[in-house]
């Protein structure tokens, strides 16, 4: 998850999190469908896909929902969508999968297909001759396990620096490219109450997703994080806090919590996602641009961190069903449905071959549509273990942060628990 | 206990609360008459007496037995088990949860956070449960004195409860909030704090202002209860205690405090277990942070669940907690019967 | 205890006290009143405003817009209704089954209440979270997910235990000898429990009920595991969807909040008036 999603209201995820932890035994049989499942394909009637995914709002949620019908129909079927609240998905498929209810089409956050992919509860998308091919590469690492694709993302998104084009002009300077730049803009820009810089830096998986992009391009790997590359980088967020361009309430902000920020003029640049565009849009007075994260040195390749959601086909009893299920799959990742839920919902699409023409359509799309193709899936490499290490992250920039250790000492205990 | 004068009998004969074992003086549990005045009773009616006394109160007991059967036994037997396995994702699908002994319980203890945690986990309980308990008695006390609008106002004391936690979660952040938080603006402007003190996101403050939204949910609770508590105190005996020139400090010493103990005990009790695993307020605040300053047991439990899913180790950091209730609700209700038989 | 002893004179000497400390009491109580409910009105403040922000919100709702509102009743009118139902059949519930066990608890000496006593307490420590994973199997193998009656069942793990422990306490209270009495008259165990008992005890059923209401009224959890469509929906988890991802409409969001909390305000003011008759009747207790 991307978006602040799964961490945007912590009080909902303290208490959003209930498991089904007593069906354990394993085979429940079918059991009861919460949801009607629809008469089988079997008989002559039409065919009702379960389809849970946690686009619940809208316009997310209208979107999806057309979209989810459009393919249910080209392929022969009506679909019944549960859409549950971001941070109680999770929850809610393991639940799902204890008592053998599983839908018949599920979306998940990507960074947690592996985990799901590894109780088995998913089939592999080659059983229906489906692929990865075209897709960025981060695109479909993240959708692999074990070798074998599991789900498919039609659209992706990630994070770049949005600044107010407004201020930066007044104050003369342009968007920052290397990190120098960025803590002599931020400090230049900082005045009043008006802060040169916002990041969403909490305890959280939000706050390790912000970390990623100034981590991963200056060569930290998640790996191990006791290494200088990943120090450096929390220097710089100590950097930028310590010379006041950065709000200490940093610490505490989610990713909705610093748009808000700089939509009020709060803060003149800031580290966030294309899904706030529509809010951004709808700011009166507000002239915002796009630019590329700054990196390092000049000229370095930024490497972002890919969000979006990715479709899969979990197991269930009805093999009819899932075959209509992966061919629902498949139209969602056409290259017409791509661009079109890219367009409604300020993503991207994740066919290499759509990139150029699709940002070509919206400037403030462009400098997150050209991180796509290099950026990397927070799974990539860890897999399922990528929890235990996003923990250490999100933990070494906090203990520096706040003043606790220095940024090697930081990296070095949050590596070794 | 019924055999004693009404009067002197009413610091006894309100039962302790929550689970006192002490209700009855040990002595009187078996064979002692079932009430005093039957107590003259020849043996035989009186044994037929005590088995349809017991039936009437098994009678009585049933239903609410049943349901705590059905809605806590259950779970709290699974949670008990799956501490000593090892859960994964995986678990939920295949149902294999390999036995892992002692081994979640070392992993937690040993882990990092723990001690830290188990301070914070102190430290909240003990600082929510004094302000809410000091702030609730005296606004008890007050409300007892009728005045004008004091039944409007008292009721309006409750309306923090009935806003959603996410909602008043959400406005206590923006209330903190260093940079533009009412209450920053609000000391900045009678010149109090001019430096906008991070409450939120200062490992030094951020304790603090946990505790200090818990204490205002939880003063509600501890005022009405307590109100309730102070309305069954018959108005005569502060009388007779006045004529024997006890008034102020030592009406509420002599006559306020002894018959307020039961529902004292009933709010402190209740009030420890409730906090020791108060979740959703900390979360909602600071999710634990900054670097650990706000993470409490009951969080660090959460997290491991539900972020890591690891639901053994989860879970046995939940039953050290439930350990940790369990004992202080024996220590405090055995020493509060030795200071009530003194 | 305190029946036989109610006299006159203490009637008069109340009323004497009630009128002395009259205003200035009211000053003070509304003074702290006016810092305990400040997040209140604070998010009646955003409530009112025009696109409510957690970036520099005036003290006051300057241009006043009721679109909030207008929005809020429109998406969450039945999810009131809903959690109107579940609050209320949970207290029905709950003291139903409560006030007769913790009767029995204080006035029977039953071997085993000792045992049960301990039991309600350890229930209370028990993370809901526990008690949720393990109702959701249950449920979907019963059909009782979204359904009304399901939630009343599952919040009432709240009120259940905590009415029994404070009904106990309170109906302690109540002298032996006044049930002995009543049973010598020829009085069963339950018409005792109805006519004699149950009255003495208003005060404690009435705070009991009031605090299984808030409990059931919070509920957010039980909703959220034991829910999975819109057509049972209590407004708390109704709040919580429509937070959602992208909040920028905070307006909506109070305004929710603000509708979310009058009926529940209503309920309390009438059954603090009763609490306070009660008391002041000077007939029950």
């Amino acid at each position: 998850m991307t978006r602040s999603r799964r961490t945007r209201v912590a009080v909902a995820s303290a208490l959003a999190l209930p498991l089904a932890l007593a069906a354990c035994g394993g085979s429940s049989g079918g059991g009861t469908q919460p949801t009607a499942g629809g008469s089988s394909a079997a008989g002559g009637a039409t065919t009702t896909l379960r389809v849970l995914d946690y686009y619940n709002n809208d316009p997310g949620k209208t979107v999806w929902q057309k979209a989810l019908e459009g393919c249910a129909a080209q392929a022969g079927a009506k679909i019944s969508r549960e859409a549950v609240p971001g941070a109680s998905l999770i929850p809610k498929v393991l639940q799902q999968a204890s008592s053998r209810t599983l839908p018949d089409l599920l979306m998940l956050d990507n960074p947690d297909l592996q985990q799901i992919a590894a109780t088995g509860a998913l089939i592999p998308l080659d059983q229906f001759g489906i692929t990865g091919d075209g897709f960025a590469k981060g695109v479909v690492d993240a959708s692999t396990y074990k070798g074998k694709l599991y789900g498919l993302q039609p659209s992706t998104n990630t994070i770049a620096l949005i600044y107010n084009k407004d201020i930066l002009d007044k104050a003369g300077v342009k968007p920052p490219t290397t990190w120098d730049e960025l803590k002599a803009t931020a400090k230049q820009l900082t005045k009043g109450g008006t802060y040169g810089f916002a990041v969403s830096a909490p305890a959280n998986y939000e706050g390790t997703w912000q970390f990623l992009p100034f981590m991963w391009t200056n060569g930290g790997d998640e790996k191990d994080i006791n290494t200088p590359q990943v120090a450096q980088a929390v220097q710089l967020w100590v950097d930028l806090m310590k010379d006041g361009s950065l709000s200490k309430s940093a610490l505490n902000w989610t990713q909705a919590d610093v748009n808000d920020q700089f939509k009020a003029g709060k803060a003149a640049m800031m580290i966030n996602g294309p899904w706030q565009f529509p809010v951004l849009d709808a700011a009166k007075g507000l002239n915002y641009g796009v630019a590329q994260i700054p990196a390092p040195k000049a000229g370095e390749k930024v490497v972002a961190p890919l969000g979006g959601e990715t479709w899969t086909v979990p197991q269930t009893k009805d093999k009819d069903k899932q075959a209509l299920a992966a061919k629902v799959v498949q139209c969602l990742n056409s290259d017409e449905s791509q661009l079109n839920l890219a367009k409604q919902n300020d993503t991207i699409p994740t066919k290499t071959a759509l990139l150029a023409s699709f940002s070509s359509t919206n400037p403030h799309i462009k400098a997150f549509a050209d991180q796509i193709p290099t950026a990397r899936a927070r799974t990539g490499e860890l897999g399922a273990d990528w929890p235990k290490a996003a923990t250490k992250i999100y933990t070494a920039f906090q203990a520096a942060l706040t003043g606790q250790t220095s940024a090697a000492d930081a990296v070095k205990q949050a590596q070794n628990g | 206990m019924a055999d004693r004068p009404p009067l002197s009998g009413t610091t006894h004969a309100i039962p302790q609360p929550a689970g006192s074992t002490r209700t009855r003086p040990p002595a009187g549990a078996p064979g002692s008459p079932p009430a005093g005045d039957q107590g003259e009773g020849r043996r035989a009616g009186r044994r037929s007496l005590r088995r349809r006394e017991r039936l009437a109160a098994a009678a009585f007991l049933l239903p609410a037995a049943a349901y705590m059967v059905l809605f806590f036994g259950y779970p709290v037997v699974k949670n008990f088990l799956m501490s000593f396995q090892k859960y994964s994702t995986s678990t939920f699908y295949t149902g294999e949860a390999p036995w892992v002994g002692l081994g979640n319980y070392r992993s937690v203890v040993h882990s990092s956070v723990f001690s830290k945690a188990m301070l914070n986990t102190a430290l909240f309980t003990v600082g929510s449960i004094v302000g809410q308990f000091v702030i609730g008695l005296s606004l008890a006390l007050f409300f007892r004195r009728r005045f004008p609008l004091s039944g409007v106002l008292r009721s309006l004391l409750l309306l923090p409860w009935l806003i959603p936690l996410i909602v008043s979660g959400a406005v206590w952040r923006w209330i903190l909030d260093k940079d533009n938080g009412a209450l920053n603006r609000f000391l900045a402007g009678v010149h109090l704090a001019p430096g906008h003190p991070g409450w939120l996101v200062t490992t030094s403050l951020a304790l603090v202002a946990v505790i200090l939204v818990n204490i205002w949910l939880g003063i509600p609770f501890n005022a009405t209860i307590l109100y309730g508590g102070l309305q069954d105190i018959p108005e005569e005996l502060y009388e007779a205690a006045s004529l024997d020139g006890a008034t102020g400090w030592k009406a509420f010493r002599y006559v306020t405090w002894p018959l307020l103990r039961p529902v004292v005990s009933v709010v402190l009790v209740l009030g420890v277990v409730y906090t020791i695993k108060v979740l959703d307020i900390i979360l909602g605040l600071t999710n634990g942070g900054p670097a650990h300053a706000t993470e409490t047991i009951a969080t660090q439990s959460y997290h491991l669940s539900f972020q890591q899913f690891d639901f053994g180790q989860g879970a046995a950091l939940g039953n050290i907690l439930i350990a940790i209730s369990l004992l202080f609700s024996v220590v405090y209700l055995r020493a509060n019967r030795r200071a009530v038989d003194e | 205890m305190t029946t036989t002893l109610l006299t006159a004179p203490a009637a008069t000497v109340r009323r004497r006290r009630r009128t002395q400390r009259s205003w200035g009491s009211t000053a003070l109580a509304v003074l702290f009143l006016a810092v305990m409910l400040f997040p209140v009105y604070w998010m009646v403040n955003v409530s009112l405003q025009r696109s409510g922000s957690a970036v520099a919100t005036p003290w006051f709702p300057e241009h006043v817009s009721f679109h909030g509102y207008s929005t809020a009743l429109h998406q969450q009118g039945r999810n009131l209704v809903t959690s109107l139902l579940v609050a209320s059949g949970s207290v029905v519930f709950s003291l139903l089954l409560a006030a007769p066990a913790a009767y029995a608890l204080a006035h029977f000496r039953v071997r085993f209440s000792n045992v049960f006593l301990f039991a309600i307490l350890l229930s209370q420590m028990i993370p809901g979270i526990v008690v949720a994973n393990a109702l959701y199997t249950a449920y979907n193998d019963l059909g009782l997910l979204n359904s009304v009656p399901g939630l009343i069942l599952a919040d009432s793990t709240a009120g259940i235990p905590f009415a029994i422990l404070i009904i106990r306490a309170f109906m302690g209270g109540i002298p032996r000898s006044v049930i002995e009495a009543a049973r010598v008259d020829g009085a069963g165990h339950l018409r005792a429990f109805v006519s004699i008992v149950l009255p003495m005890s208003r005060n404690a059923l009435i705070t009991a009920a009031l605090f299984t209401f808030l409990f059931a009224w919070a509920d957010f959890l039980f909703a959220l595991t034991l829910t999975t469509t819109e057509s049972v929906r209590p407004v708390t988890l109704g709040l919580y969807s429509y937070i959602g991802t992208y909040v920028n409409d905070w307006s909506s969001v109070m305004a929710t909040a603000v509708l979310a909390s009058v009926p529940a305000i209503v309920l309390l003011v009438i059954a603090q008036k009763y609490v306070a008759a009660g008391t002041t009747g000077g007939a029950v207790k």
